[in-house]
Parts: C-alpha cells; structure tokens; sequence
C-alpha cells in the first residue's frame, strides 16, 4: 500500500517537473502572459492603490491582465532591485513615485535611476501642510505671525530626506521661517502626534487625513485647486511661489523592446482617459497628470537637481560612508584575537581550562567591540535636529562587555558538562543546509529539496525508503501548491529551466 | 441603547450568507496561516487582500478579520508542537507550550491555548463594543515618552524569563538589542553596521530570525543530544484526558485578567500583540501560587500569553475604527482594505456605517466561537504530527523553516538569516543561554531607540520622570524588575 502511494507521488513529482518546464514556453507576440506591476510598499498604500486602480481599469483595453506585486524594504531598493533583476522583456513594470530620487541618492547604492525606462507618469498629489483646527490657523500667513511671535515652530512629518521633509526645507526657504523638522518615521505616528497638537505643521498629502476629525488642510502645494476639495487654497493663490507635487508612474527596466513601450503606452492612455480614472482622481485628492516617456524623464531630470540642492541642505549626502569590507574583517579578527588571549591570560595560559561561558562571552564581546569600533566611524550632518546615531548602540555595547566581563570571571574554574556532547551531526546538517541554500539558486527548488530532505532523515537514521520518499516529494508538492499557486510565489527554478 | 440599536443593525448587515461564508473560510484560512511559520498575520491579512476586492465591504472585512484573528490562534500551535512559533506574538507561548509537549501532554496544552485564545479573542471584542471611546483617548494620550517606558518595562520582563541565571538572560537580550541595530538609522538615512552588504542595509529582518532561533536552534540542540534517536518515547502521547475542565476552570481569572491586559496593550498604536503576551506571561508568574513551575510546564503559562494575543486583537481595532490610525501591522493592512472599499477609517466611518462597523464587532464574535470548534477538531491532526518519529520531522521543519523565510521578500539571504540566527540559537542554548530574551530584544530595540531619541529632540531626560503615565509605567517596570529577585529571596528565608 504505502509502496504503491509513494509510486503514485513521484508520478506526481516528474509530471510537475514537467508541467513547469512546458508552462516556461514563451508566445510569439507581445504581450503572451500577464505584466506584473511591483510596487514597493504594503497593500493599501497611494501607491498600491493607484497600481490597483489602473488594473482595473485596464481589463478593458488590455489583451493580458496587470497583476500587482508587493515587494516592500529599503524605501523601494527591493522593488527596484527586483525589477533589475528580471530580464527586459516587458512583462515586469515598476510603480515608481517621486521619493525614488532621494531613495536612490541617499542610499549610494548600486541602483541607478538610468538603469530604469520612465515609460509614463499617471497621477501628481500635491503636498500639503496641514494643522490642527484648535491652532486657528487659516492661512499661511496665520503659521508665518505664529512662527515669528512664538518659540521655534516644529514641523513633523514621516522620515528624514523624504519628500515631505524636502517639502518642509522648500517651505521654509520660500515662507522666510526658522522652523525645526522632527521626524515621527510614519504618518499615522506624525497624525497622532498633531491631534495631540504636538506641531504647529504636519507635511503630507490631502489624502491622509480623510475620514479623520479635528485636523485642517491650511495649503496645498499645486498651481490649481483640487475639484474634489474646492476650498482648500493654494500656495500660489496667497502670493507664495511654492508647487511641489509627488508623482506615481511606471517604468521598465532599460532595454526593454520598443512593442513593449508603446503597448504600455497606450493602454496607460487609454486608462487615463476612462471615466472611472477621473472618480478615483476625485476620492483620492489627486491630480490626473499623464505624461509619457519622454517628457517624464525631462521632469525627473529637472527634479534630480532640485532633490539634490534640498538633501545637500539638509546634510544628508554627506553622511554615509562606504566603507571596504577587507579592512573590517581583519579589524574583526584582530579583536577577536586579542579578546581571547586575553581570556586565556585570565585562565593563566592553561589551555584546557577555558570553559564554553567563556567562549561564548569572549564571542560577545569580540563583536562587540567590533561594533563599537563601527560606532566611531559614524558622522552627523551639522544642521539637522538629530542625536547621535551612535548613542543607543554604545549603550548596549556598554552593557554587554560589563556582563560578559562578569560572566567570564563568574565561569572561572567551574566545569562544564557540555564537552560530552558531540556536535559532529549538527555540523554536518549546517553544512548540509548550506549547500541546499546555494545550490538551490542553481539547480532551483524543486530538484535540490527532495534531495536536501532524503539525505537528512538519511542523516538522522530514518531509514523507511516508502515513507521517506512520500514524505520528501509529498512535501515538494505540498509546497508548490501553497506557496507557487496559492500565493503566488516563485520558487527558484534554477538554470535547468532557463 | 445606542449600541443596542446598532449591534442589530449589524447583526442585519452581517447576517447573510457571503458574510458568514467568508467568516468560515477566514478561520480556516487564519489558522492555516497561523500554522506555517514564516506567515505573519499581517502577512495573511495582507495576501488575502486581494480576494477581497470582488466582495463587498463587510465580506471583505469579516474575511479579513477573522483571518487576522484566527492565524493569531494558529500560531500558538506549532509552538506547542514543535517549538516554533508561527507568529511572533505565540513566542511566550513556548515556554510552557513546548515543554508540556516534551512532557507527553500536549493536548492540554493545545486545549488550554484554544480555550484561553477563544475567551480572550471574545472579551477583546466586548471590550471593543463598550469602551472603544475612552480607549482611544488611551491610544492617542501615548507619547514617545510612554513608549519608551512601555519598551523599558518590557525588558524588565527578562528578570522573571530568565529562569536560572537572570546574567544569561540579560546577555541573550543585549544581543537582540544590539543586532536590531544593524539597519537604517532610526533618525538619518543611513545604514548602520551594514558594512557595504545591500541586503542588510534594511537591517535584520524579524521572521526569519524568529524562525532560526527557535525552530532551527531547538532542532540543531536536541539532534546534539540524540533525542531524534529516542523514537519509540517520542510517539507515546497522553491522549487519555481530551478537555482537562477543572484545571481550565482554575485559569479563569487568569484568563480574564490577561485577556484585559492584552486588549488594552494592543490598543496603543504600535505596542502590538507580542508585547501584551510577554507582559501578560511576565504577570501571571508574578501573581501565581505556582511561580515555579513557569517554564516547566505550566498551564498558567500557555493561558497568559494567548489570552493576551487574541485580545489584542479587539484593542488593535479601537484606534483603526475610532482615530483611523492602524495599531499593528496587520491593521494596517485592513486600513489599506477600507481605503481600497471607499471607506475612511476613523470617527466618519462610525457615524456613516454603523452597520458595518458593529457587523464586523458581531462577526468578531461568531468567528470566536467558530475558531474554538475548528481549533478542536484540528487537535486530532497535530498531535498525529507530534508523535511522528522526530528524525522524519525535522528534516520537513527544516524545509518549511527554509521557504518561510524565504517566501517573506523572495530573499535568498534571508534564508541565510535564518540558518545564522539557528546557529546562534543552538550556540546560546548549549550553554544554557535562554534564546527568548533574544527575541525580546529584537521586538523591543527598536521601539525603545525610536522613541528615547524622538523625546530626547522634543524634550529633556528630566521629562521621562515628570510625565504621570511614562513616570507610572517605569514604576511598574522596576517593580517588575526586583519582584522575582525578592519573591526568590524571601522564599529561601522562609
């Protein structure tokens, strides 16, 4: 019986094999499969929504669906990198906003914008300032007496070098005001602090603060009103030049083939151009603003220059160092040396006697001091309203080498019952997940698990070849279906399939 | 009778067959999520999304809800069973849960957590129901001052995890404090520690360590001791006594008391449900006759933390549906769900849906009652898979431990987080180091920079102690600080 179901489960197994590497064929024309859109942020975010919104609509005009991806970290570095590295072919789009400028400039990573084809710009949101109603401010020109009758005004707003802080420093050059910035890292975090009338400002969009009560859109920061909030005022109107808007477009990674541009294109037109397009514009507070490839890479040109003037100003270019990762591996191991000579001079150079609490604090304290070392390499821009990054990491720093200080002496000539253990298995299933981890990039998922998974029971001395091999391939399957159909998900298929 | 008024208005809006139908596929859905380490509930929540958008709105939400309140049940399970938590908030539920397990009882375990999970998921949501008001004036009262003493109090918790040697504790936790502070600065765009490696840039991401300190370091440790040869003791399961009544009878003040605890921590943004398990847990042993037996199998100690994770899930809705401001992750992504309905969140939505709003208070409740009889029949199948021999097990954790980190970013590193994080798990455990306070750093470093470095530009240290509720909450955090050390000593006069 159980011969005869693990018969059936390999079937299984090399028919999937199978279906995989046929369902990799490409069609002839583009499009032939489903576009997906990555987007860098959470579902339910402007962006995500905008992504969603435009596949919708698109379901009319397209021939292939746009299915969106979320890919969030690193201020958009993970979707940006993902979309790098997938080949051109047209079937992988971008959401990018405007904060990618500053994302990419302040980062210094290998990810350049030139790496990527602004294909078209969908939506600008202006941003806004916005204050609670008990402050009574009802113009700009209310924040302006404010800011020069009362102590120095604070402006708050999500992150440090993100756009609504480059909104801020804009604002201020322009209003003539000396104001703080204080970073509440999210915007439901700046919201709660400004219904606690914590600021004089919040910088966002019109939209965060929809179905909230008790807080005021002063200004917006766009040439005309919003038809969906006639009321609120502009800049502009109150004699301040002052526009700063976020855009949300779409790119493709460079080298894409020309069909897959225009088919883009016009599908993205022809979304822009639904009735449908103008509601989701209205509810969201947003401007319609569709610009195509060649006029939106003049706006991202322009704005590069201006997103650099304003990071420059705040001191954010400067701050990070790159620093090379040989000469910190050698200063690593130079602690690590010192550290547990030290250790063997405490136990009075008998060997034998260093016990495993000792290992491990002489471990701690090594990389500790490894880090504080890191600590000092640190550097704050001179006129931003920060403490030191440096602080809270010497605290615990501190704190560790005080306790494992205590602990190597608390250990000193106690015996320890740990040596009778063999760690010769664990070693070798480390070693054996290791290579599962590389050589799964190579030859994909689906060959090296049953393999990963019969050679560790086989490890482990379960030795019952029916229930081994139902259990290995069972699982493989099992995971194909929850993780690749369910949800989504591609597993590695590796080069055998490429 | 307002609520009255409005609680049958939901029960009318809730009251039809889609929406009862998606609450059913919810739990199911939520418990499987719960189970598979590696999916979060905000991760669930998340990848149910966008099944929702072809519902309409109370569908959406009751699916969504119930996947977020039953994945946080389900993740209690495998902490049980393998000692894996499959959400970081059943982390404290393992210290009892787990060890209960190596006893031969993990059906009372199992029961124990459902029943305390179930209770505390339904005072969550009266507590929401009635006081939804003045907690919000709670939530919004929360300044980076209480939050810093919140993330100190939490730490204060450690004294009494400890066990043994309370040095070893606090060591495991430096460690989790020190390593969540490899990443962005909290204050300046800059990666710290990073050393040049992109993908570190972002710092260490939560799950996969999660998953490598407890399910990989347990495995690697006890594959050292040769418990995995030990085939024939690991299959003999006590199945004799299905639903211990009268000694979940004795819980039920506890129960009530964390569940209280953990409503109320889930409700101040950002706080969350792992949080309230640990201050529930750190309460219990305070407070029982049996201090002891904490950390050796104690019934107490499964009911603690799960009562307090399934109440944080009514909490965690009070600052969504009265600030509209999301309180963990996952509501975060319900706000996304509502933004996605046409719906705004926040003081509008109660006025102008109160249909909708107490629809989903009553679908709260039947998605209670739903989860317990679910999680019952559920039982039967784990305990099938504790009593599988261990050398065909742990291979399987193994690879499921290896795509749920994986599957989080489609990351090859963090896999490699993964496998890092079991080394030290294993390293940390054979010298008797306790690897939760690793954890609880890691949830709380974070929390604890963010907000001293935001108060220390706001205001002065002098600040933290002149504030009533930050002055209050370092109070109860020395408190929880000394208690075990002189409860211990006064043990030994006596």
């Amino acid at each position: 019986m159980k011969n005869y179901f693990a018969g059936i489960i390999l079937v299984f197994y090399f028919g999937l094999l199978g279906y995989l590497y046929l369902s990799l064929g490409h069609g002839d024309t583009y499009p032939a499969k489903p576009i997906s859109i990555i987007v860098h942020s959470k579902p339910g975010s402007a962006i995500d929504y905008m992504a969603r919104k435009v596949s919708e609509i698109a379901r009319k005009y397209s021939k292939v669906p746009f299915v969106i991806e979320n890919r969030s970290g690193t201020q958009g570095l993970v979707a940006m990198k993902h979309v790098l590295d997938n080949k051109a072919d047209g079937y992988t789009l971008l959401g990018v906003t405007k904060s990618f400028l500053s994302t990419v400039m302040v980062n210094k990573s290998k990810v350049k914008l030139d790496d990527f084809l602004f294909v078209a710009n969908m939506v600008s949101d202006p941003e806004a300032i916005i204050s609670n109603e008990d402050r009574d401010f009802n113009s700009i020109e209310d924040i302006i007496i404010d800011s020069k009758q009362n102590q120095k005004q604070v402006w708050i707003g999500p992150g440090t070098g993100s756009r609504d802080h480059l909104m801020a420093l804009k604002s201020w050059e322009v209003l003539k005001i000396d104001a703080s910035w204080i970073d509440y890292k999210s915007a439901p975090q700046s919201i709660l602090a400004l219904l606690r009338d914590e600021s004089a400002v919040y910088v966002g969009n019109p939209a965060d603060i929809k179905g909230k009560s008790g807080l005021k859109i002063i200004s917006i920061a766009s040439d005309n009103r919003l038809s969906s909030l006639p009321d609120i005022p502009t800049f502009k109107e109150q004699g301040y030049d002052l526009s700063e808007s976020m855009w949300r477009g779409f790119a493709f990674k460079k080298g894409v083939q020309d069909e897959a541009i225009e088919y883009v294109t016009k599908i993205l037109q022809d979304v822009v151009n639904d009735e449908e397009w103008k509601v989701y514009c209205d509810e969201t507070n947003v401007f319609s603003n569709f610009e195509k490839h060649i006029e939106f890479t003049q706006l991202i040109e322009q704005e590069v220059e201006e997103t650099n003037y304003y990071l420059n100003k705040a001191g954010l270019l400067a701050t990070y160092q790159e620093q090379s990762q040989i000469p910190m591996l050698l200063i690593l191991f130079l602690i690590v040396g010192i550290v547990f000579l030290l250790i063997l001079a405490f136990n009075k150079f008998i060997i034998n006697k260093i016990n495993y609490n000792q290992i491990i604090a002489g471990g701690i304290i090594s990389i500790s001091l490894f880090f504080y070392y890191q600590t000092m390499l640190f550097s704050i821009p001179e006129n931003a309203n920060v403490t030191n990054p440096a602080l809270i990491p010497r605290i615990w720093i501190i704190i560790l080498l005080l306790l494992s200080v205590i602990l190597i002496f608390n250990s000193k000539n106690k015996i320890e019952g740990h040596n009778k253990l063999m760690p010769g298995r664990v070693v070798i299933i480390i070693a054996f997940l290791i290579v599962y981890l590389i050589s799964m990039q190579w030859i994909g998922y689906f060959f090296t698990t049953p393999v990963f998974i019969l050679s560790t029971m086989y490890l482990l001395l379960y030795r019952k070849p029916a229930y081994m091999i139902i259990n290995a391939f069972g699982f493989v399957m099992f995971s194909y279906f929850i993780f690749n159909k369910l949800l989504h998900i591609d597993l590695p298929l590796g080069w055998l399939f490429i | 009778m307002g609520i009255l008024n409005d609680l049958w208005l939901g029960l009318q809006e809730f009251g039809h067959f889609l929406p009862i139908m998606m609450m059913f596929i919810g739990v199911i859905v939520g418990i499987m999520v719960g189970v598979l380490p590696g999916l979060s509930p905000s991760i669930g929540v998340a990848l149910m999304l966008p099944v929702t958008f072809g519902l309409d709105p109370i569908s959406a939400l009751v699916l969504l809800v119930s996947v977020y309140l039953s994945s946080n049940y389900g993740g209690s399970i495998t902490a049980i069973a393998i000692n894996t938590p499959g959400t970081p908030g059943a982390v404290a539920t393992t210290f009892d849960g787990y060890e209960l397990t190596k006893q031969g009882k993990p059906l009372h375990a199992l029961i124990t957590s459902l029943t305390a999970s179930t209770i505390g998921g339904l005072i969550g949501t009266i507590i929401l129901i009635l006081f939804s008001v003045p907690l919000a004036s709670l939530a919004l009262s929360f300044e980076s001052y209480e939050y810093f003493a919140l993330g100190v109090f939490g730490l204060t918790i450690i004294s009494s995890l400890a066990g043994k040697s309370p040095l070893k504790g606090f060591i495991s936790s430096g460690i989790g404090l020190l390593l969540i502070t490899v990443g962005f600065d909290t204050q300046l765009p800059f990666s710290r520690f990073s050393m040049g490696i992109p993908d570190l840039a972002d710092g260490i991401e939560f799950i996969p360590a999660l998953i490598g300190l407890f399910a990989l370091g347990e495995i690697f440790f006890s594959i050292e001791k040769g418990d995995d040869k030990k085939v024939e003791k690991a299959a003999k399961v006590d199945l004799s006594n299905t639903l211990p009544i009268k000694q979940l009878f004795k819980l039920k003040t506890l129960i009530l008391k964390s569940s209280v605890i953990g409503t109320l921590v889930g409700c101040i943004p950002g706080a969350g449900g792992t949080i309230a398990t640990f201050i529930a847990y750190d309460n219990a042993k305070n407070s029982s006759k049996n201090p002891e037996k904490f950390g050796k199998g104690s019934l107490e100690g499964v009911a603690a933390p799960e009562a307090a994770n399934n109440g944080s899930v009514g909490g965690a809705l009070v600052p969504l549906l009265t600030l509209g401001i999301p309180g963990s992750a996952s509501t975060a992504v319900l706000i996304g769900a509502l933004m996605i309905h046409k719906l705004n969140p926040g003081p509008e939505l109660f006025n102008k849906e109160p249909g909708l709003v107490y629809g989903i208070f009553i679908s709260l409740f039947f998605a209670n009652i739903f989860m317990f009889f679910v999680g019952l029949a559920g039982n039967k199948l784990w305990i099938k898979i504790i009593a599988a021999p261990k050398s065909l097990l742990y291979p399987l954790i193994l690879a499921l431990s290896f795509i749920g980190s994986y599957f989080i970013q489609n990351s090859v590193f963090d896999v490699g987080i993964c496998i890092a994080f079991g080394i030290l798990g294993w390293l940390l455990k054979r010298g008797d180091f306790p690897t939760a306070p690793v954890i609880l750093g890691l949830i709380l470093g974070k929390m604890i920079e963010e907000n001293l470095r935001l108060s220390l530009i706001k205001g002065d240290w002098i600040d933290f102690f002149t504030r009533p509720g930050s002055l209050i909450i370092l109070i109860l955090a020395l408190v929880s600080f000394f208690l075990p050390h002189i409860k211990r000593k006064l043990k030994k006069i006596n």
